[in-house]
């Protein structure tokens, strides 16, 4: 009977992700019925994609126990970069493209001396991030860019979905793929769980590690296009502190900060669009735009601490069965 | 590489180099490598920045560093236990909002009141505390992670002191307050006895208790920790519970030097805290770090910023030499880790 219960609580915990999202989702609706109409929803989707691909490249990042704090400013670049351009009367393909290289270029330095020079995840992104942001206030002299003609592209709609929304999926499938797929994921998950037994087994981690940094580059470039196309604006505060709400999309989706665990699909996918909810339905109910910041992050503390209380049963489980085993 | 031993022809022949050597590796593989690199920075910038070394300049350099160092030395707690207190920013800016909306003359609670003061203060500490508890907790009992912990913590009180206030900042603080920030005992400012206490207290604690030993042996390894009767749960709290206590002393200190109560306040130096603590020499893996470090971490950053602006390069320029200079001081601590566990 009590194991029955056990299973019970378990299976709460392991699907806490989605039941939060469902009663996020069901609180919103309840207030305001007018949430669930299909246009509130695919809104709500535009609106996390960009976080959302950031996010994904967090993921990576996260499950070899390593961490990106510069993706706020690699988005910041690359849009700057972009907005630059096309203001010049560059073309729009040739300016995307470019900020596409920025971001592998810069994930590129990030992994250079986080795999040759072995300085930490955190020390060298954190620094990255200040020269970064530089250089784009640098590129754009502080000042912000309107760019309406991107609006054109951001809104534009393939299949009646909205272009932004088929990248984030598109980015959400292959990653999803990449990882449980290809032998590349599997050394991702095993270098987060042992990183020197990954090694041992003939896994090369360098090039691995190295790659998961370019990877989180792509995706944050990414990210800072669509929000870029979105808004049509390149600001002075574009990507500020974003590293944090990609990692809090991916550590609501499961990840853990400490490698090995975690998923894209549903994870972080979830995670970002529950970020966006909370945000979404706020706005929604008219709530004042003082209570966001206290909403999110208490829906986030709780979507961490069920984790936590997961883990612990987990490990209660484990332990009971251990002594039915010995004294059996 | 270097050579493990050397040879007797080496020693005769070219004592010189070899002693020259010696001096370098002496001064490469010191505890106080970080002063030695402020040192020598301040000694390379000085020909192009002459104001750098003048009086005025050097005392300013030396307020600058007391809040941050403050602050800094709490999160060098919360580092040797292995966590990390991203909260610190917002403990500095809820404080500065709740002691000055209780000593302001214009409709603080105790407004006018010899009371007003010490209860201000006391109002600015106790809320560092009181988050510091609250993180300690859900660290140590609700087992969650540090990094979420106090990132979502910073994020609600953050916006909770935005909120209370409607983002305005708070005047009007009585005289005796704002005295903290410029005033002095004979020839030592106030802050810089507060800083000096603290750091010392800071200091005693972790290197002469048994707190302190615990910390470090958490540090190392929780579980052994716990399995040799370590009150684990208890000493991360009081690590928290003393980043917080720390953040509010540095809230006190910028509060009164700026006169205003700031609901944004410290927003800004979150990284910088963390780099200086780090850049000092304090593992982010726990179980290494001293106060002493910190201060000379602090320094070097405080240095860094100060000689950017006396070289009057844009603000932007000095976020680029920023980022550089703290993987250039992150490269040399890793290649003289490497040195070490060649020896």
């Amino acid at each position: 009977m009590t194991t029955r219960k056990g299973n019970i609580v378990l299976f709460v915990l392991n699907n806490a992700p989605l039941i939060l999202f469902a009663a996020v989702f069901g609180g919103f609706a309840t207030l305001s019925p007018k949430f669930l109409a299909v246009e509130n929803l695919v809104n709500i989707l535009i609106q996390s994609a960009s976080i959302g691909i950031v996010a994904t490249g967090m993921t990576f990042v996260l499950l070899t126990a390593g961490i990106d704090l510069s993706v706020g400013s690699i988005m910041f670049l690359s849009a700057a970069a972009a907005g630059k351009l096309i203001a010049g009367g560059q073309p729009i393909s040739l300016a995307f493209a470019v900020a596409i290289a920025i971001g592998v270029g810069y994930g590129a330095i990030n992994a250079f001396f986080i795999t040759r020079l072995k300085i930490l995840p955190f020390i060298v992104t954190l620094s990255t991030q200040f020269a970064g942001r530089g250089l784009s206030l640098l590129i754009t002299q502080t000042r912000a860019m309107n760019l309406p003609r991107l609006v054109e592209v951001g809104s534009s709609k393939i299949l009646g979905m909205p272009a932004p929304v088929w990248l984030f999926g598109a980015v959400v499938v292959f990653a999803h793929v990449v990882l449980m797929k290809t032998a590349f994921g599997r050394h991702i998950y095993a270098i987060g769980n042992d990183a020197e037994g990954a090694k041992k087994a003939g896994i090369n981690t360098t090039r691995v590690v190295f790659l998961v940094y370019v990877v989180s580059g792509l995706c944050a470039a990414m990210g800072g296009l669509v929000y870029l196309s979105r808004l049509g604006l390149v600001s002075p505060k574009l990507g500020l502190q974003r590293e944090f709400a990609a990692i809090a999309a991916a550590v609501l989706g499961g990840t853990s900060l400490f490698g090995g665990r975690g998923k894209v699909l549903p994870g972080t996918f979830l995670g970002a669009a529950l970020i966006q909810t909370v945000e979404s339905g706020l706005v929604f109910i008219k709530a004042s735009e003082y209570v966001y910041p206290l909403v999110t992050s208490f829906v986030i503390f709780f979507a961490v601490f069920v984790d936590s209380l997961r883990h612990v049963k987990l490990q209660q489980l484990k332990r009971r069965r251990i002594r039915v085993a010995a004294t059996g | 590489m270097l050579p493990k031993n050397h040879g007797n022809a080496t020693d005769l022949t070219s004592s010189v180099p070899v002693r020259s050597r010696a001096v370098w590796r002496r001064l490469l593989f010191s505890e106080h490598f970080v002063l030695y690199l402020s040192v020598l920075y301040f000694l390379a910038v000085w020909p192009f920045a002459p104001r750098l070394a003048s009086p005025r300049n050097l005392l300013d350099i030396f307020s600058n560093m007391l809040p941050l160092l403050s602050v800094a030395i709490g999160q060098t707690f919360v580092l040797v236990t292995a966590g990390i207190d991203l909260s610190v920013t917002s403990i500095i800016a809820l404080s500065s909002v709740f002691g000055a909306s209780v000593m302001t003359s214009d409709g603080g609670l105790l407004s006018g009141s010899i009371l007003a003061v010490p209860a201000g203060i006391a109002v600015m500490l106790a809320t560092g505390v009181a988050i510091g508890l609250l993180n300690g907790t859900a660290i140590a009992r609700l087992r969650m992670p540090p990094f979420m912990v106090t990132l979502t913590t910073m994020m609600f009180f953050s916006g909770f002191a935005v909120w209370l206030t409607g983002s305005q900042k708070i005047s009007g603080l009585p005289r005796a307050f704002v005295g903290l920030g410029v005033g002095s005992v004979g020839f030592i400012p106030y802050p810089f006895l507060i800083a000096a206490v603290l750091a010392t207290a800071a200091h005693v604690t972790l290197s002469q208790t048994v707190v302190g030993r615990w910390i470090y042996a958490i540090g190392h390894n929780a579980r052994a920790a716990r399995v040799s009767g370590v009150r684990v749960n208890r000493t991360v709290v009081f690590a928290y519970a003393a980043s917080g206590f720390c953040a509010a002393v540095a809230s006190v200190l910028y509060t009164a030097r700026l006169e205003t109560g700031d609901p944004v306040l410290g927003q800004r130096i979150l990284l910088d805290i963390i780099a200086a603590v780090v850049i000092g020499g304090t593992s982010l893996f726990g179980g290494k770090g001293k106060v002493l470090w910190t201060v000379f971490g602090v320094l070097f950053i405080t240095l860094i910023d100060n000689s950017l602006i006396m070289l009057e390069f844009s603000h932007f320029t000095i976020m680029i030499v920023k980022g550089a200079v703290i993987l250039f001081a992150a490269l040399m601590d890793a290649l003289r880790n490497r040195l070490l566990a060649a020896q």
